[in-house]
């Protein structure tokens, strides 16, 4: 079966000279929900941008269900759908605005687009702010409307960068939810996040990355099942302090 | 239920994107009329005053028309370079900037449909511009059109090269500085001297070379042409010129648009 993302020795080096990514090797089956995780600057946001677009890939290969990423950049772009780290918006434009133009986008016409809006809008209580701007909402309410964007074409992949980053908790439980809902309806899922807690619930394969390369992948059972759990694990393969690692 | 996941099939032109593009373009132009029309039509409003009835009656006849004749298409073609230019580097460097831009990024849109959608804005608020200059010399009776095809050539034209030079510079620009640059250095001398207010044989024969070597000076004739018949260049030079400027501009931008210069990380 073709996986629903497959990345082979991805390697990055920005104009600056900065490798961000030395050699990352990915292969996540479709119906995933996969966890990628790794300390700031260990390439995770990168590989991201490679997989998505934002980022040119030095070397190395992307597929996205078995199209070439670089390649093919328009037929595999159909197929995900990103919520990045920050919040690439014009903070002028309306939640509704900016949900519709990434649907247009996308291709989908003025009847889809407002059935799908409407949908997301609810799911994720922006009733009341649709209409408001971008900078005027709360963080969490741009949070929830940078998700909303993503979904908008629903994407057969879903990458989400640290989409829980700075919301609240009830925002995180609605996301939490959702998320095993589509999942379980068959989407794939790539999921970073430094909360490991979020990772060991919604996930069932990890891959911990670290100075560009991924230094442990498998089952969340096979990694958080040791002693001191996921935590622990994550320490151990990104070489933190030994007194930072429990029973150490 | 949307379903936006057609495997393997592959796409023909994403017109409901291109669409999107120049709708999203068109709401932020809304959000600045003034900018983006009330400031060119007052200046040319100004224009109108100074020269058809402060300065104008004081100048003999250029070529048989009227001095205000004379000078209104090169105040026309003034505000459309700058209507273009304004657009497209300002769409470009904001979206760059507030990195709003990454929405592109990640849709499946082509290169070109990218270019296209920004262009087709700057040819519509160009044009925008254009006509309502139009209609306020028409108003006061200072202007006609001689020929309507080559009027709108001229003004799609021009806008383009513009749009396209407007993409180069917003990719380029890494500060609100830079991006003035060229309006500050290359946009406003090169047009006020390029034959706006006087025709080339009013010029020293030593400073000819000068207006000739102009590229400005080809579209504010061109479109002069177009407008009250009046031409200073051999035919076909001034459209030829712009078709060539227009064809290397448009590779130009779509090899940065396909380096990703400016866009991608």
């Amino acid at each position: 079966m073709t996986p629903a993302l497959s990345i082979s020795h991805l390697r990055k080096v920005y104009r600056s000279g900065t490798v961000a990514v030395e050699d990352v090797s990915l292969h996540i089956p479709e119906g995933e929900f996969f966890g990628f995780l790794g300390p700031n600057g260990a390439g995770k946001s990168t590989t991201i941008h490679c997989i998505t677009g934002v980022a040119e890939p030095t070397s190395g290969k992307i597929e996205i269900f078995g199209i070439d990423a670089v390649k093919n950049y328009r037929e595999a772009r159909r197929l995900v759908g990103l919520c990045p780290q920050e919040f690439n918006v014009d903070p002028f434009a309306t939640p509704r605005q900016i949900v519709d133009w990434m649907g247009g986008y996308f291709g989908m016409n003025a009847k889809q687009r407002k059935e799908r809006i409407d949908y997301l809008i609810e799911r994720f209580d922006l009733i009341p702010h649709q209409k408001k701007q971008f900078r005027e909402l709360s963080g969490g309410l741009k949070r929830r409307v940078v998700l909303a964007r993503a979904l908008v074409n629903d994407p057969k992949l879903i990458i989400l960068d640290e989409p829980t980053a700075g919301v609240d908790v009830e925002l995180r439980r609605v996301l939490w939810r959702y998320l095993t809902e589509i999942n379980k309806d068959g989407r794939t899922i790539l999921l970073t996040s430094h909360y490991l807690e979020e990772v060991e619930r919604l996930c069932r394969h990890v891959a911990i990355v670290n100075k560009g390369r991924i230094v442990r992948e498998g089952t969340k059972d096979e990694i958080a099942g040791g002693p001191g759990g996921l935590e622990n694990a994550y320490l151990i393969a990104t070489g933190a302090e030994p007194d930072h690692v429990a029973g150490q | 239920m949307w379903r936006g996941n057609k495997m393997n099939q592959p796409m023909g032109t994403n017109w409901i994107g291109l669409y999107t593009m120049m709708r999203r373009e068109a709401q932020r132009m809304a959000r600045i009329p003034i900018q983006a029309f009330v400031a060119p039509w007052i200046s040319a409003l100004l224009f109108i005053f100074i020269f058809g009835f402060v300065v104008g009656g004081r100048i003999s006849q250029i070529g048989g028309h009227k001095y205000l004749e004379f000078v209104l298409p090169g105040i026309l073609m003034m505000n459309i370079i700058n209507a273009a230019f304004l657009q497209a580097s300002t769409a470009v460097y904001f979206s760059r900037f507030i990195k709003f831009v990454e929405e592109m990024l990640v849709a499946p849109l082509s290169y070109v449909e990218m270019i296209i959608g920004s262009v087709s804005v700057v040819v519509v608020r160009a044009t925008v511009t254009g006509i309502g200059i139009l209609l306020m010399g028409m108003a006061f009776g200072a202007t006609q059109i001689v020929s309507w095809p080559l009027f709108i050539f001229w003004v799609v034209s021009v806008s383009t090269v513009f749009g396209f030079l407007g993409i180069i510079i917003g990719l380029w620009s890494k500060s609100f500085e830079q991006l003035n640059m060229p309006v500050v250095f290359f946009l406003t001398p090169l047009s006020m001297v390029g034959g706006v207010f006087n025709t080339t044989a009013m010029l020293p024969d030593w400073l000819r070379w000068l207006a000739w070597a102009n590229p400005f000076f080809y579209f504010i004739n061109g479109i002069r042409g177009a407008m009250i018949g009046f031409d200073e260049t051999p035919p076909g030079l001034g459209i030829g010129f712009t078709l060539v400027l227009l064809a290397v501009l448009g590779v130009w931008v779509w090899r940065l648009y396909s380096k990703g210069y400016g866009l991608r990380e």
